[in-house]
């Protein structure tokens, strides 16, 4: 659109929503709508009278307008010629998350963003992304979101907070910021970096913290200890052939998640049998996805990796590695498993230069530093690890946040400035920030939400979304990019910068022009619109990464802080137990709790739902006489709590493991109710693990909606495995796993042979379970979420499902995932029973579903040996609030109760890519249709395309000798098939793993 | 002296034991059975009769909740698609068999004792369907859409699926609920003329007039009825085999382990026949004694319908055992596990409370001593049925809620609305009953009157 138009439109549209906004019917309008802590979906007739009242300002204005930020945004990454309603476009932009931020596309509708992709081109992304990205969407529009500047709780407004502020600031001008404090969570962003210098240059007493609950803390200190500078290592695991995880979940909730992904996929995908695939080991207390991908397991308790660290050090030495090992002398009696130490000792010798061994976000800087220094000696640092500084980068630091709230307690610090921060419902018990938060005379919170804290705040601000508002950032190996927005602020909110630049300057600007002015002088940057543009266009600024740095080892102070600090060494045992305290799959620390899509997003190895529970291992819950869904308390020195138990196998013994970022009070009606806040348990001296836990159990039980009871696969050929020496020994095992009589059909087949013949493939080997297909897939399609209660009546609607087994040894088994989708049956057994013929198959095997057509008999779903049809109950869209109905995609129907859907194998995909190839006057090729789900992914698992096309990748992958598909001895002829997973089991190992297997 | 030999001799040729007892004549038939519509009813038919519309009402109303809220409110699950409802629905059109089987099998087989329990055998089967066909109606997610199901033509010019069993049903019930009306009316039109005649009062008489269709008992009237009753007959007699086969086709043309299954046509009709002659004897027993009804209803009748059970049950112990054989035989994993689930998984109690009941109680029948003892029939009629109920549920829900993926497994347990439905159709059921008893004759008078001895005017020669 012309920039001319576009004025006029913005001009009219503010000018009637200002108008408006002036009635008193209006006023009372937005608080019948957003009344302060409602705890139902509201009442759906005022509701539907406040957005008729804005559909009317937004007719008046012209649809073109609606909504659109006010600063150009001009680029398009897939641009049409003109705007054309229906046709969706992309922009690029950035989400920040913590010290990391993630390239993105953002596929938009007349407006609105509906679905979130990785940005092909930002290092941490590289076009795919995780199932938290996706998500993100979702708390853009989360209705509970702040509407209002409070003050005081009381609905006031940023004008009557610019005053307040100008009174506030006077005095802490005067005395240079003396009792001024900021408290914001990590951030990497050149614009948030000026504007702390420029909070310091006008306050330079003021004090700046930076605290995230689950941090790279200790991760940064182990590098600054053994190297003497700050950096945070970055993997490259696609060069490494072997790799050693201590208690890092490096596929999931560990930053990076995706690049690392990327390269440990790339590093194990097989094409045949002649191919090699890196090697895995997993050292953890908890289970988690990267456990799940291991070759090979160990279950270590907490409190012990330190010492297992050492012991593999020492390993090491004895194999003839050149370590220091001076201090580690006190490990050398240990109990784990030495033959598991030397073959994997031995295996990182061997690929020395190849390997890597990666330390936890919750590992203490020692073990990092010691890590560090084993990946120097194995020479793997600068080749399969590179380390980088952190600039721009705010890193958070406990020891801060702790001094801060003592500052506060003996009234040092009057005036506390919260950017998104939430420390009432984060902080450790011990801290008892609530109590030294009332001392504060003035505090100013901004944030999406009037959470625990911002409901308490003097002032809190509501603050935007990523997707609402300018910013920038720097991908973790320093690639600059700009944060664009894809809709104007949905409530009028400020962002962190805004506040920032207004509290530093005391001039407000918008955060547009905030962010150009950063990058005016940004170096590397050189500024002119054209270039400013390509950064929007592209997303990123290409080359801006920085250079990885070369550190030198200093293995004197490691030994020093060995020998000062040293790792405990005894094992707990009998009645005490090791708190772990770990991030969730799910709402990771916290933030995505009142985001619907994560909270029913399935545990990817408990499938536990819209909780946290206490996990603890099977022989733990046989010793303490408890099952899952027993209630149990934990008592701590920092208290105690109750929560159901549930057991997880491959959990260390004497272990409990909780997950942090449930248990909210006021963050919304998704977050309240779900699961137990385990931050206050947490202590200063180790926010990740505690000792001296005691479990008693309470003899009540808890209803836990968990969506798979059964983790055993029966000896069914589901998901087939061999590891890699048994798939070279016998290449063919997957699809001859099942022997079956020769299929025939009753009636003549339908060919297939013309067009396009759809198909998808999906490779176990590299599928890590990690989830993020199913919620991209239910952003995608506009799967309803359905609460606590459906799932556990087990009716979760989820099109793509994770099937996940657990096999082998109970006390430490192992993990293999299938995603499940409708597998397309050429004969699909659902379309012979529906009697209204509302399932069918189109000319192009997809197996579809007419909704209008369909009046829920749930044969279908019956006759469905995979069981992937899902069936609206109950109206589970009905109290979808229309703010959440704005996260639709509009190239999909809404579906009503009654009728049954599924995977369409992303039709309204299909069909744009038809109309682009046709427009394009070109037939289809490989890679125009790319599905939800392969698109996400991750670990590049997913495979989709035409099988009569010898060529496309699809064909490819299906020809591999891996191939096979599950149940397809009924005759039904999936179109989905998968490639069988492969371990790669170090052959010295493979023993004591059968040995295992046979107490089973 | 020839004839009195004849005569005493053709007592025991016409049936040791006279099919109706205390020598009744026409005209004390006529009273008896007449006299229940035309007097007040016994205090006991008002106690089960608001009992009934109240579990009616309940039924009803819940059903109405079902429709606006949807099939959520019942404790389905993801692979649990079909719970109660459906269970529920084949046990009542099981019911149903035993009417037909007794008015057009056994009138085809001139089994005489037949005619003292025909007409109620035939009015429980028209109420077992109608709850039977309650359910597929409302077990559908989308109830205002249910019609798609009939080959109607329509702007969208769809058909049905015919390749659907669940199509072959909505045509093999509502076939079999229409032929077995049209039969019972033509049974009762020499009836409704009876009580037309003997009607005082004038809404009644119009009515029954009316539904009587001008019958005078003339010649050419018993000519065509009797033909027309013949052939209405002969048409339901397929009927009875052919309900309940397509009924299970439903579940063994299917894939699932557990439904797909060949023996499940035969085994479904004797099911059938096994449930419907359970639910004749339930009803039979009160009735008989509460209207005094005993010599029509006697001993004897109720001997061979335990005979009938005790039959039929083992027909469906045969059934069960052979399920088991042949899962083992087929050696398919699924098959096997489907089975070893029924019996030793999670719904091990729902298999042998099946066991038990259709098994095991069908066993005391051997004895002639039992098969005399109405309270003893009764109370295994009961158990009969709540056994037929209980293989429904097992093979439906046990089979469904373990299947191929163990990934999907979930355990399905019913809602207060799966039982209150169910509990509501019995209500439904025993509501029409009840009022059928009390405005239409109980026992087919012109029929009995045949089977007098006066009606055989050569009952003294020698044929």
């Amino acid at each position: 659109m012309s920039s001319v138009e576009k004025k006029i439109n913005q001009k009219e549209y503010w000018r009637s929503m200002d108008q408006l906004a002036e009635t008193p019917e209006f006023k009372k309008f937005l608080h019948r709508e957003f009344p302060e802590g409602a705890s139902e979906l509201g009442d759906p007739v005022s509701r539907r009278k406040f957005f008729s009242i804005m559909g009317a300002s937004m007719a008046l204005a012209g649809l073109a307008s609606c909504r659109r930020p006010v600063e150009k945004i001009v680029p398009y990454v897939k641009a049409p010629e003109e705007v054309v309603p229906g046709v969706a476009k992309y922009y690029a932009s950035t989400l920040p998350f913590g010290l990391n931020s993630y390239g993105v596309l953002v596929e938009s509708h007349e407006g609105r963003p509906t679905k979130i992709e990785g940005n092909e081109l930002h290092p941490s992304t590289m076009g795919a992304s995780n199932s938290w990205l996706q998500a993100s969407l979702l708390d853009l529009y989360d209705p509970d979101r702040s509407k209002y500047v409070l003050n005081n709780g009381n609905k006031s407004s940023w004008k009557k907070f610019v005053a307040a502020w100008e009174q506030i600031s006077a005095d802490y001008k005067e005395s240079n910021g003396e009792g001024l404090a900021i408290l914001a969570k990590s951030w990497s962003s050149p614009t948030m970096a000026r504007l702390q210098r420029a909070f310091l240059k006008t306050f330079p007493r003021a004090r700046w913290v930076t605290y995230d609950s689950i941090s790279d803390e200790n991760k940064i200190a182990g590098v600054q200890l053994a190297t003497g500078s700050p950096l945070v290592p970055v993997y490259s695991l696609e060069k490494a052939k072997v790799i050693l995880s201590l208690d890092a979940d490096l596929l999931l909730t560990e930053p990076e998640s995706i690049r690392n992904n990327k390269g440990f996929a790339s590093g194990r995908r097989l094409t045949s049998e002649k191919d090699e695939m890196n090697r895995l080991y997993v050292a953890e207390p908890s289970y988690s996805v990267t456990g799940g991908m291991a070759d090979h397991r160990v279950k270590i308790q907490a409190r012990q990796m330190g010492a297992f660290t050492a012991a593999l050090a020492l390993e090491l030495k004895a194999q003839g590695l050149s370590i220091d090992v001076s201090a580690l002398s006190s490990y050398k009696n240990h109990s784990f498993d030495t033959k598991w130490l030397s073959a994997v000792a031995q295996d990182l010798r061997t690929a020395s230069g190849q390997c890597l061994v990666t330390a936890g976000q919750s590992l203490a800087p020692e073990i990092h530093a010691l890590v560090y220094a084993i990946n120097a000696a194995l020479r793997n640092n600068g080749a399969t690890v590179n380390y980088y500084s952190l600039v721009d980068k705010a890193l958070s630091s406990q020891a801060d946040f702790s001094d801060m709230t003592k500052s506060i307690a003996d009234g040092s610090i009057s005036t506390l400035i919260m950017l998104g921060s939430n420390p009432v419902y984060d902080a450790s018990a011990e801290l008892d920030f609530a109590a030294a938060f009332q001392k504060l005379t003035h505090t100013i919170h901004i944030g999406m939400h009037a959470d625990e804290t911002g409901s308490q705040a003097e002032w809190h601000i509501n603050g935007t979304h990523a997707l609402e508002n300018w910013g920038d950032a720097r991908a973790i190996d320093g690639t600059l990019s700009l944060v664009q927005p894809l809709i104007a602020p949905l409530f009028n909110g400020k962002s962190e910068t805004e506040l920032l630049h207004f509290i530093a300057s005391s001039e407000e600007k918008t955060a547009h022009d905030i962010v150009q002015e950063t990058w005016t002088n940004l170096p590397g940057f050189s500024n002119s619109e054209k270039n400013w543009r390509r950064v929007l266009h592209d997303g990123v600024l290409k080359n801006s990464a920085l250079t990885a740095m070369q550190p030198q080892l200093r293995m004197a102070a490691i030994s020093r802080a060995l020998t000062a600090k040293p790792f405990p060494t005894t094992a707990a045992k009998e009645d005490d137990f090791d708190v772990v305290f770990a991030a969730s799959a799910s709402v990771f620390d916290g933030r995505f709790a009142n985001n619907g899509w994560m909270q029913e997003l399935p545990d990817p190895v408990t499938k536990v739902t819209w909780e946290n529970v206490a996990l603890i291992s099977v022989a733990s819950a046989k010793k303490l006489g408890v099952q899952s869904r027993d209630v149990v308390k934990l008592k701590l020195a920092t208290g105690e709590i109750q929560l159901p138990v549930w057991v997880q196998p491959g959990i260390a013994e004497n272990t409990v493991v909780l997950e942090l970022g449930y248990g909210h009070t006021k963050l919304g009606r998704i977050a309240t109710d779900a699961g137990v806040n385990v931050y206050p348990l947490r202590s200063l001296a180790n926010s990740y693990y505690s000792v001296g836990g005691i479990l008693s159990a309470k003899g009540t039980t808890a209803k836990v909606a968990n969506t798979q009871d059964h983790s055993s696969m029966e000896g069914r050929a589901l998901i087939r495995e061999a590891t890699l020496d048994e798939y070279r020994k016998d290449p063919t095992f997957a699809p001859e796993m099942v022997e079956h009589p020769p299929l025939k059909s009753m009636w003549e087949d339908h060919k297939y042979d013309k067009g396009n013949q759809w198909a998808m493939a999906i490779d176990l080997t590299t599928c890590t379970g990690c989830s993020a297909c199913t919620i991209a897939c239910q952003s995608e399609n506009n799967i309803p979420i359905i609460g606590k209660d459906q799932v556990d009546r087990g009716r979760e609607m989820h099109w793509m499902r994770m099937d996940r087994y657990f096999s082998g040894d109970e006390d430490n088994p192992e993990m293999a995932t299938q995603p499940v989708a409708c597998q397309h049956c050429e004969l699909a057994p659902c379309e012979e029973v529906c009697p209204v013929a509302a399932t069918s198959h189109d000319k192009e095997g997809i197996n579809v579903m007419t909704y209008n057509r369909c009046i829920g008999t749930r044969y279908c779903s019956n006759n469905c040996p995979y069981k992937v049809r899902k069936f609206n109950f109950l109206n589970y869209t009905n109290d979808t609030p229309e703010i959440v109905q704005m996260a639709m995609n509009p190239d999909v129907t809404v579906r009503f109760r009654g009728v049954m859907e599924k995977c369409t194998y992303c039709l309204q995909r299909i069909n744009e890519a038809k109309r682009k190839a046709k427009v394009d006057n070109r037939s289809l090729k490989d890679g125009d249709v790319v599905t939800a789900c392969q698109q996400t992914c991750p670990a590049d698992a997913i495979v989709f395309g035409n099988i009569l096309d010898p060529e496309s990748e699809v064909s490819k992958v299906r020809a591999q000798n891996r191939d096979y598909s599950i149940i397809a001895e009924l005759n039904n002829r999936p179109r989905t098939t998968y490639q069988a997973k492969i371990r790669n089991a170090n052959p010295a190992l493979v023993e004591e793993k059968k040995e295992h297997a046979e107490h089973v | 002296m020839e004839s009195t030999v004849k005569s005493t001799e053709a007592a025991p040729a016409n049936g040791k034991v006279p099919l109706i007892l205390g020598n009744p004549t026409f005209n004390t038939v006529t009273e008896t059975i007449s006299g229940i519509v035309e007097n007040k009813p016994p205090r006991i038919w008002w106690g089960i009769f608001s009992v009934a519309v109240v579990l009616a009402a309940m039924g009803i109303s819940m059903i109405g909740y079902l429709i606006w809220e949807g099939t959520g409110i019942w404790g389905l699950n993801n692979p649990v698609g079909w719970g109660w409802a459906i269970v529920n629905f084949v046990w009542w059109v099981g019911i149903g068999h035993a009417g037909t089987l007794i008015s057009a099998i056994l009138f085809l087989l001139r089994q005489r004792w037949r005619t003292s329990i025909n007409r109620f055998a035939e009015a429980m089967t028209i109420f077992a369907v109608i709850c039977a066909l309650i359910f597929p109606g409302i077990h559908v997610g989308r109830v205002w859409m249910a019609y798609y199901m009939f080959p109607l033509p329509n702007q969208m010019g769809m058909w049905p699926n015919f390749r659907s069993p669940l199509l072959w049903d909505v045509f093999a019930v509502s076939t079999y609920f229409i032929v077995s009306l049209m039969f019972w009316y033509v049974g009762l039109i020499p009836d409704l003329a009876t009580l037309r005649d003997r009607a005082k009062k004038g809404v009644r008489k119009y009515v029954l007039a009316a539904f009587s269709l001008g019958w005078r008992g003339a010649n050419r009237h018993w000519q065509h009825y009797e033909k027309a009753y013949l052939l209405l007959a002969g048409l339901s007699t397929p009927l009875v085999l052919s309900v309940h086969t397509v009924v299970s086709f439903d579940f063994a043309v299917s894939q699932l382990p557990g439904w797909h299954t060949t023996i499940f046509p035969p085994y479904f009709v004797a099911g059938a026949i096994f449930s419907g002659f359970a639910m004749v004897t339930t009803l039979a027993i009160p009735v008989r004694h509460f209207f005094g009804l005993k010599n029509f209803i006697t001993d004897k009748h109720l001997g061979n319908m335990a005979m009938v059970m005790l039959l039929t049950g083992y027909m469906v112990g045969y059934a069960y055992g052979c399920e088991f054989f042949v899962a083992w035989y087929s050696g398919n994993e699924y098959e096997q596990f489907a089975f070893i689930n029924r019996a030793f998984g999670p719904y091990a109690w729902a298999y042998w409370t099946m066991i038990f009941c259709n098994v095991v109680v069908p066993q005391i029948f051997w004895s002639k001593k039992m098969r005399g003892k109405p309270i003893v029939l009764f109370i295994a009629s009961i158990l009969i049925n709540v056994g037929m109920w209980f293989e429904r549920f097992v093979i439906t829900v046990t089979s469904l809620s373990r299947d191929f993926i163990p990934a999907n497994w979930d355990y399905f347990s019913p809602t207060i609305f799966d039982v209150g439905i169910y509990v509501g159709t019995i209500g439904i059921f025993l509501s029409l009953f009840l009022i059928f008893l009390r405005f239409l004759p109980t026992i087919a008078m012109a029929e009995v009157k045949f089977i007098l001895p006066q009606a055989n005017p050569h009952a003294h020669e020698n044929h």
